[in-house]
């Protein structure tokens, strides 16, 4: 028998399949009571392996590649991928392009605050708040639809410029839903911001100071919560920040109140660009002239995400592929910080904390895997065979 | 033929199949009514009972290394808790079947079982989850029990009797929310407690802890703990209105009042955020126990000849 | 500080060293140093941190392929607009750098992604569990290399 006895460790493990995480991802929560102790995160299920698979597809083809990094910013993917291309090839996209550029950046980040938004109600157990920010979320991804085409996947972006037109339609179309959207934020941000049940939950917890988001090199509304001013659009602007700029919020409470109070903030930011863009835009070409192979070159190209800064980082060797892609999202960056706050707080506390990051770990995990019922083991699906498998599937579909 | 009726009373009605039926009804009008003001569609009229009737039907998963009488038996008992409960109480604002003096503690006791047993049915599997689901049941069973009880017999020490049917003739001559208004306040946001509605649901809480205490049910387990669940709640319904919105006297006056009251509830539900566990006993402890035994020396102290 | 400011106080800090760097300029923001001694890095970032540009934003590797038999591994750091490149050079085998985790606790994830995707053996570390990859992934398969072959993981 063993007579020492050792402290035993309860762990909660939220993930990768947990209602609270809408994306798979694993957090391993060891907790005293309802203390969080220790964390431990696990990342990697929706490792896609796009980096390696980058390097195999042409130019062109990795647009589309790039674009399904993410779901939720799927634009902003693509125009860090276009940005940093057209830098190796000297190309710069026309000032109307780089507008609409900008004004779908702005409406996806909208999209994704207001998602964001929700998710954190509904993680703090109001779930009225998300059906109510969700709900006013489908004005701004019709928008987008009537825009793009697309809810989801806007694919706006072409190497040398934009897909797509604005009409005197559409621009009535995005002033009236914004108009709408900016009274319900305001409205939002009263709640957040008065709501005493709500506040319960929000003031004083996951608090990072502006040291700690600093060293553990938080990014986006997070970091700026924190009274880090660090923004990408104010920093290095990009595409037509420069001709729009935007003003950084910041907030020095660091908790997760400022997280709600910042996010919340910003949109009207985004409000007031989108008029202002909308007003002046520019006209002229929508696309510039691409080469089909790039000069061989280096390109580092920082955008600001929804959740904050995205890196590209694209070696070219003047062939039609790239040598090397790699992309730094904002999650990654503040998953540190959710692991190292999480400790101390009740277990009710984390899922939070967790959200208040606005944590993607799509864009997170970019190898293709693939288990197949009838192969238990598992194989690894080259991108021809993957190909054939969709089409045998479907036609084994029509018989 | 005096079997005969006893067995009606307890099967068919006002307990047993008609119980159901209404706690299942008045469950739809709660899910429903939540829609709506989330801004929902909400479930159709026969979603409780098409839940019902498929968890009856689905296999029951026991699993390893729990006590299976336990496992099996505490469902049951949280059911037959509420539904005895229920014959004490002038529901549908009948006469209630059995009725003796004190019977209104026993009826407390009786709805408490319901959350007794899903955490001990919590504590029994070896789930992390439901342990700490089970963990936050029980704690909150303390947090609310006491302040909930005192406020329900409130309105026993000015009718001066502890039993149901006394009160609630007492009460239809007087509005006891207008003269104990904390009483009644404390009573409803007992009520939600003991049900884990939110801003009460951090028992099961399933952003956190899955499904909390009854994760691993599944099944018949499950079914007869949700139908337990309707019936306290239109058992705890009849007896708050009964003491506190002037008495249950007939079966129109118990459907407009007792509605009247989980719309209050509904509301609450969709207005709030879920409290953490720490929160929920610091409120009651702090201030609904106290506001509680406050108005009963008011009481006391009026009522001195 | 503007970005021609960082760039003067960044060269300023990598001229103390000048005997282990190559400095240039491959775009008006952006400063690239070559670090030839490995054991050289380490002191460069944090003379880059006491000034206040140590903000890490990526470290990236690049293989160059079997028949070079090296790897890139490039610290990007972003104060401000610019962009300072810290590059150095590692052999394909027994590939070896130190950790920052000490200095900067953010690069543990960047060095957890370097340790199994190329196979850089993080001296200072003080894990070598998957973060991305698999639990049965094999060992010593690395999926950035070049010579990455998806078939060896079909039985």
């Amino acid at each position: 028998m063993n007579t020492k006895q050792e402290p035993q460790r309860f762990v909660i493990p939220i993930g990768p399949q947990h209602p609270a995480l809408k994306e798979p991802g694993n957090f391993q929560f060891t907790v005293d009571g309802e203390i969080v102790t220790k964390a431990i995160v696990r990342l990697g299920y929706a490792h896609r392996g796009i980096e390696k698979a980058a390097e195999e597809r042409t130019w062109i083809q990795d647009l589309y590649l790039i674009e399904r990094v993410c779901g939720i910013c799927s634009h902003i993917h693509a125009l860090a991928y276009c940005l940093a291309v057209e830098q190796l090839a000297h190309v710069e996209a026309p000032p109307r392009a780089q507008a609409i550029r900008v004004l779908v950046a702005e409406l996806e980040r909208i999209h994704s605050h207001f998602l964001w938004m929700g998710v954190s109600g509904h993680e703090a157990g109001f779930d009225t708040f998300f059906m109510y920010s969700w709900r006013d979320r489908e004005r701004v991804m019709n928008i987008l639809e009537k825009l793009t085409g697309n809810r989801v996947n806007y694919s706006a972006n072409v190497l040398g410029g934009v897909k797509f037109d604005l009409d005197q339609e559409q621009i009535a179309s995005i002033r009236g839903g914004i108009d709408f959207l900016e009274e319900r934020t305001r409205h939002y941000l009263d709640v957040v911001a008065t709501d005493f049940m709500f506040l319960q939950r929000t003031r004083g917890i996951g608090v990072m100071s502006r040291a700690q988001a600093e060293i553990m090199g938080a990014v986006g509304p997070t970091a700026r919560a924190s009274n880090v001013a660090r923004d990408v659009r104010k920093d290095a602007p990009y595409a037509a920040y420069k001709e729009y700029p935007v003003d950084i919020i910041l907030d020095e409470r660091g908790d997760l109140e400022a997280r709600f109070e910042v996010r919340l903030k910003e949109l009207f930011e985004s409000f007031h660009l989108i008029r202002k863009i909308l007003d002046t835009l520019p006209g002229g070409e929508l696309t510039a002239r691409m080469p089909r192979k790039v000069p061989a070159g280096e390109a580092v190209m920082r955008v600001e995400a929804p959740r904050g800064e995205l890196l590209y980082f694209i070696r070219s060797n003047g062939s039609d592929k790239p040598e090397r892609l790699k992309i730094r999202t904002p999650t990654i960056c503040n998953l540190t910080s959710v692991v190292k706050l999480a400790i101390g707080h009740q277990l009710a506390d984390v899922p939070m904390i967790l959200a208040g990051i606005d944590p993607c770990f799509s864009c997170n995990d970019r190898s293709v895997q693939i288990r197949t019922s009838n192969d238990p083991d598992g194989r690894m699906l080259s991108w021809d065979e993957l190909r054939q498998h969709g089409i045998d599937f479907y036609k084994r579909l029509e018989k | 033929m005096n079997w005969f009726f006893v067995l009606l009373s307890l099967m068919v009605f006002p307990g047993g199949l008609f119980l159901l039926a209404g706690g299942m009804a008045y469950e739809w009008v709660d899910r429903k009514m939540l829609a709506v003001f989330q801004n929902r569609a909400g479930p159709r009229w026969f979603q409780p009972l098409a839940d019902t009737v498929k968890l009856l039907i689905k296999e029951e998963i026991i699993p390893d290394k729990v006590n299976e009488i336990l496992f099996i038996g505490l469902p049951i008992a949280a059911l037959a808790g509420g539904l005895t409960a229920a014959l004490y109480v002038p529901v549908a604002g009948l006469t209630p079947v059995y009725s003796f003096p004190g019977d209104l503690i026993v009826t407390l006791y009786l709805l408490s079982l319901l959350t007794l047993c899903m955490g001990l049915a919590g504590a029994n599997t070896l789930d992390r989850f439901s342990l700490i689901g089970a963990t936050r049941t029980l704690t909150q069973v303390f947090s609310y029990e006491a302040p909930f009880l005192l406020a329900m017999l409130g309105p026993a020490l000015v009718a001066g009797s502890w039993q149901i049917s006394d009160i609630n003739a007492y009460a239809g001559g007087h509005w006891l929310i207008l003269t104990q208004p904390v009483g009644f306040i404390v009573a409803v946001i007992g009520f939600m407690g003991k049900l884990v509605m939110p801003p009460f649901d951090a028992p099961e809480a399933h952003t956190e802890i899955g499904a909390g205490a009854l994760t691993e049910y599944s099944g018949r387990g499950l079914a007869f703990f949700h139908l337990a669940k309707a019936v306290e709640l239109i058992v705890g319904l009849s007896l708050v209105s009964a003491f506190y919105l002037g008495g249950l006297a007939n079966p129109l006056e118990f459907l407009v009042k007792t509605l009247a009251l989980l719309f209050v509830l509904i509301g609450l539900q969709s207005l709030l955020t879920r409290m953490r566990i720490d929160q929920t006993v610091g409120m009651w402890w702090r201030y609904g126990t106290l506001v509680v035994l406050a108005q009963w020396l008011v009481i006391i102290l009026v009522m001195r000849p | 500080m503007n970005s021609e400011e960082i760039i003067t106080v960044a060269t300023g800090v990598v001229k103390s060293w000048d005997w282990a760097t190559e400095t240039s300029r491959p775009l008006p923001k952006q400063l690239d140093v070559k670090v030839k001694l490995i054991k050289e890095l380490v002191p460069i970032i944090v003379g880059l941190r006491v000034k206040r540009l140590g903000y890490l934003a990526a470290i990236t590797g690049i293989d160059l392929g079997p028949e070079v038999g090296e790897m890139d591994v490039l610290y990007q750091f972003c104060p401000g607009d610019v962009v300072i490149t810290l590059r150095v050079r590692v052999p394909r085998q027994e590939a070896m750098l130190p950790s920052l985790c000490e200095i900067i606790p953010s690069a543990e994830v960047f060095e957890r992604e370097l340790q199994e995707m190329f196979g850089i053996q993080m001296l200072g570390l003080h894990t070598t569990e998957h973060l991305y990859l698999p639990d049965d992934w094999p060992d010593g398969v690395y999926p950035m290399r070049k010579d990455f072959d998806p078939q060896i993981l079909s039985h």
